[in-house]
């Protein structure tokens, strides 16, 4: 780049300069609270907002003993088997002289996602796998610290806006992600203490159904297809 | 510290090449009302707009405001956004009207509001007596015509090229050369009774 060195400035006023109004780093939290400003307004939205926060949202049910805290068991139970329907049964193998072709963009056997978003939404079901899947552990060994409720937290945004997106549209996917919104809601509000009576129900579903080895494999399966 | 014109650099080196590729899919997915997309293009543009929004106001919840109408008017126009020019160099462009309309509001307001002061106190005329160097010239920035300020402010604070600022601004980059040219020695102006404590 070409300078006209003849009216520079001199240098303690150039340092000075550069402190001009400095500005702060901005935080993830700032570019989220900004974003749900500029999503509110820029993007309507034009049916049931999943990113309403929980306790805005009209409950599922009228019964009350559904407490939030109770809901997450429930959700990951839920959660774990739609993985285990999804994911961990044995594929099919595909005829070779089937007349039917696969699904453009299809996840798994049973999802189809636009090819657009296939990309995206295989790092973000890995991502969620990997971290439901190290819960447990990390609650029950204090771990579970402002970094990882943080990736909890994007992954809930990421969640929210896939619910918003083309990726939604088959409502399998969409159910899935709606269940996956309702836990990682629920795991960015756990404390580290009081969580741990809650993720002991999780652990036992996770143990007594084999699911952690078929979860990693089906991320891998995942990974694969992309 | 690392300088603001490296930190810029680093921020865009970051982006390339894998983001600036998708950038003309994700600003067609947005136009089609896609959230995910737009928020991908928020997240490669937004500190980047948000710094300048802070350089140019001084104030971060100021910044944080024009940040977002920046974005919202930004996706409002998508649509016409036709690629003549960068989507970064657009949205700079976006941001200094957004900026300067609110600026003009903002600085009604605190000419009213120095006027109080001054009727008032006479603290404030003790501090202007006796500012340091950096207060001079940061005051000195301040009271610049916008045209240099901005000019100055992207160039000598925030390190962008004379092509980025004069293709954000419209003009030649002589013209932005020209104006970074008037700015400094309008500095140097106001500065000179203060000579002898900057060139130490």
């Amino acid at each position: 780049m070409m300078r006209n060195h003849d009216d520079q400035l001199p240098e303690s006023l150039r340092a000075a300069a550069r402190d001009y109004n400095n500005p702060p780093e901005l935080a993830g939290a700032d570019l989220d609270a900004m974003w749900s400003a500029i999503e509110d307004d820029a993007f309507p939205r034009r049916f049931a907002s999943p990113s309403v926060e929980l306790e805005g949202r009209q409950p599922r049910s009228e019964n009350r003993w559904l407490s939030a805290r109770n809901l997450l068991p429930l959700a990951a139970v839920l959660l774990i088997g739609v993985a285990i329907g999804r994911f961990g049964l044995p594929r099919k193998p595909q005829a070779a002289s089937s007349n039917v072709a696969m699904r453009p963009g299809a996840i798994g056997d049973s999802v189809a996602v636009p090819e657009a978003y296939q990309s995206t939404t295989s790092q973000y079901l890995g991502k969620t796998a990997a971290l439901l899947v190290s819960l447990p552990s990390e609650v029950q060994s204090g771990r579970a610290d402002d970094r990882f409720l943080g990736r909890a937290h994007d992954l809930l945004l990421t969640t929210r806006l896939l619910l918003d997106s083309p990726a939604a549209a088959d409502p399998r996917f969409r159910e899935l992600l709606e269940d996956l919104e309702l836990v990682l809601a629920q795991v960015v509000r756990l404390q580290a203490d009081q969580g741990r009576a809650d993720l002991d129900l999780i652990r036992q579903a996770l143990d007594q159904r084999d699911v952690l080895p078929r979860l990693r494999s089906a991320v891998a399966d995942i990974s694969a297809d992309n | 510290m690392t300088s603001p014109a490296v930190a810029v650099e680093a921020s865009e080196a970051t982006q390339a090449p894998r983001y600036v590729s998708r950038e003309p899919e994700l600003i067609a997915r947005v136009v089609a009302g896609d959230r995910l997309a737009a928020r991908e293009l928020y997240d490669a543009h937004a500190p980047r707009i948000f710094r300048l929004a802070f350089r140019l106001t001084g104030e971060g919840e100021l910044a944080r405001e024009l940040t977002q109408e920046t974005f919202i008017r930004a996706f409002a126009q998508l649509g016409r956004f036709r690629g003549e020019s960068a989507l970064s160099t657009w949205l700079h462009r976006v941001t200094l009207s957004v900026v300067s309309n609110a600026m003009r509001k903002v600085k009604r307001f605190r000419a009213r509001e120095a006027d109080l002061d001054e009727a008032t106190s006479i603290a404030a005329e003790t501090r202007r007596a006796d500012p340091d160097l950096r207060d001079k010239l940061h005051r000195a920035i301040d009271e610049l015509p916008e045209i240099y300020r901005i000019t100055l402010v992207m160039h000598d604070v925030e390190g962008y090229t004379h092509e980025e600022i004069a293709n954000v601004l419209g003009v030649a980059e002589g013209t932005c050369k020209s104006r970074l040219s008037v700015a400094r020695a309008q500095l140097r102006e106001k500065l000179a009774p203060y000579a002898k404590e900057w060139l130490e």
